[in-house]
């Protein structure tokens, strides 16, 4: 963990609604791995609490960190206006990331801007018979499918990329004929709830990245918060910046 | 450098810049970042008898130059944290507050008599936390309940007790005054203001308890009128806070009367923040030409 100025290399529109912006952080990336984000101050100082960016690409040996950002709100919309040679502040690698060791094949599974972090544990752990399974609302919004290491299947919600369907459809008939080992998903919260109800069903290990609004995001401040499930049946309120991001399936329960 | 020490209710502080409670956990994590022991002190986050679970997400939404939180005093408990982490902060050479927090006045005495035989430096009794539905804040509104339940705590706390108030009255100063008489040895100032924030897209309240807490710049004028205001009517020490960002922050806060002052949201935004106010302070007092930090507690010059 290491706060850093970072120096924006790219700040460029990636598809509709999404701003890729690549930056100089090799301190960062020395230590970065997969499903892993930073905590990035908004440059303006009227936005206090700073932004959660997942990673979806970094390189250690060019101290590169990749980042895809959808420019929601005002602190988004700034972060998304940096140009070439700015700098930012930025706190990373934070988190617990995916996990794909020893797994030989793995379902990857992205929703949206969920895509990104599955770009990163795609590159790390994708396998010869892993696959990915991409949903978007549409042609325009597709992103990352080009340098894909394991072959995707795309699909969208109004039919103009791919099949018009959910992406749990592609996925269910994947498992059909091959059973991974392993499922990672990162998306809308409908989407993850799908898939976990899929893998819980099947028992299939899955690891699930989640979001949730961020105050520290170090573990400190306790506002990042996500119903965690005990093997004793009881539960209680997990970090999603440091006992997270990324949790198992059958640990979370999504309806908070 | 500047001489930053003081002493607050006996208790020697290297400098009078304190992590605000509920934004620095117990502070491990920023011990992560830099050596905690830099600071004056540490406020806990608010322990209660039995753990807590806390408010379901989200708890927090950002606001203009500020942010809202419902976290809820979510925490192990009070024995958890004296065996697990209190020792290891008893290590840091700062000073360590216990922040309480309770349901009922015989809760809060409670807390205060398995605190006692411990090391915590200070107690710091939060009636004014508006994100639980019963009690904390039940406690801190009416000057008579504010009195009532000091008195009661005084006869169990064995360290100084800070009575921590909230901004959600008319008049903060009758608290205050009646947080002296009760026999508090300080007063700590503000804790957050209770808003909301609203999803027009989705038409309904970002935050899952409805209503929030206040915190971070935004607030700041506020908290300075009020320590300024409970400074003219109290001679307790009063530690100040709410929205401090700077080491000027800081001064202004100490200007208007508050021997020291707690740093929370800043945190977020910089997590450096609470070691850089200590520099930026002993900065301040230099072009000041101030030897002593504490000189400038009280010295605004008001029309
Ligand atoms: C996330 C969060 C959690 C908090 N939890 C507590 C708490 O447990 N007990 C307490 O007395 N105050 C709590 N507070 C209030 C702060 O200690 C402080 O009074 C307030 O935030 C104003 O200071 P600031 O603007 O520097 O943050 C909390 C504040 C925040 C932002
Ligand atoms: S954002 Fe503070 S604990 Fe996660």
């Amino acid at each position: 963990m290491q706060e850093i100025n970072a120096k924006v290399l790219s700040c460029e529109p990636l598809c509709a609604g999404l701003t890729r912006i690549i930056l100089h952080a090799p301190e960062i990336a020395a230590q970065a791995s997969a499903g892993q984000f930073i905590h990035m101050l908004v440059p303006d100082s009227a936005h206090v609490p700073r932004r959660p960016i997942s990673l979806m690409a970094f390189d250690r040996q060019a101290g590169t960190l990749t980042l895809v950002i959808q420019a929601k709100g005002r602190g988004t919309q700034l972060l998304c206006a940096m140009k070439a040679g700015d700098s930012v502040r930025c706190l990373g690698p934070l988190g617990r990331g995916f996990d794909g060791q020893g797994a030989e094949t793995i379902y990857f599974v992205g929703g949206g801007l969920g895509v990104a972090p599955i770009c990163g544990a795609m590159d790390s752990f994708a396998t010869a018979t892993s696959r990915a399974f991409f949903g978007f609302r549409g042609a325009q919004y597709a992103y990352g499918m080009t340098q894909a290491p394991c072959p995707v299947t795309a699909v969208s919600d109004d039919g103009t990329l791919g099949e018009r369907a959910l992406v749990t459809k592609p996925l269910l008939e994947a498992i059909g004929e091959r059973r991974p080992d392993l499922i990672m998903a990162c998306g809308p919260v409908p989407m993850l709830a799908a898939v976990q109800a899929i893998a819980l069903e099947q028992g299939i290990p899955c690891q699930l990245s989640l979001e949730e609004r961020m105050g520290c995001g170090i573990g400190a401040c306790l506002g990042c918060n996500v119903k965690a499930l005990h093997a004793d049946g009881t539960w209680s309120y997990k970090r999603v910046c440091k006992d997270g991001p990324v949790f198992e399936a059958k640990e979370v329960d999504l309806r908070g | 450098m500047a001489d930053l020490s003081l002493n607050l209710c006996g208790v020697a502080l290297k400098n009078p810049v304190i992590a605000a409670s509920g934004t620095f956990g117990f502070g491990r994590e920023y011990d992560e970042l830099y050596d905690i022991g830099q600071l004056g002190g540490i406020s806990v986050k608010g322990l209660s008898l039995r753990p807590r679970t806390g408010n379901p997400p989200s708890r927090i939404a950002e606001t203009p130059s500020g942010m809202l939180n419902s976290v809820g005093l979510q925490n192990p408990g009070v024995e958890s944290f004296i065996e697990h982490d209190l020792p290891w902060l008893l290590t840091k050479n700062v000073a360590v507050i216990a922040n309480i927090t309770g349901t009922s006045v015989e809760e809060y005495c409670k807390m205060a008599e398995v605190l006692a035989p411990t090391g915590v430096h200070l107690l710091e009794m939060n009636i004014s936390c508006p994100n639980v539905h019963e009690g904390g804040v039940a406690f801190g509104v009416k000057p008579e309940s504010v009195y009532a339940i000091t008195k009661a705590v005084k006869q169990f706390a064995r360290q100084p007790l800070i009575v921590k108030l909230t901004p959600n009255v008319a008049d903060i100063t009758e608290n205050a005054m009646a947080a002296q008489e009760a026999g508090a040895d300080a007063i700590s100032m503000i804790n957050t203001l209770t808003g909301i924030a609203v999803d027009v897209h989705k038409r309904r309240m970002i935050l899952r308890n409805n209503t929030g807490g206040l915190s971070g710049p935004a607030v700041r004028p506020v908290a300075l009128r009020m320590v300024w205001q409970s400074a003219q009517k109290v001679n307790i020490p009063i530690v100040g806070m709410g929205g401090i960002e700077t080491g000027e922050d800081a001064a202004a806060f100490m200007l208007c009367g508050a021997q020291a002052v707690m740093v929370g949201t800043a945190n977020f935004t910089d997590p450096f923040a609470c070691p850089r106010i200590v520099r930026e302070l002993d900065a301040y007092c230099q072009a000041q030409s101030v030897a002593r930090a504490q000189e400038l507690v009280g010295t605004l010059q008001a029309y």
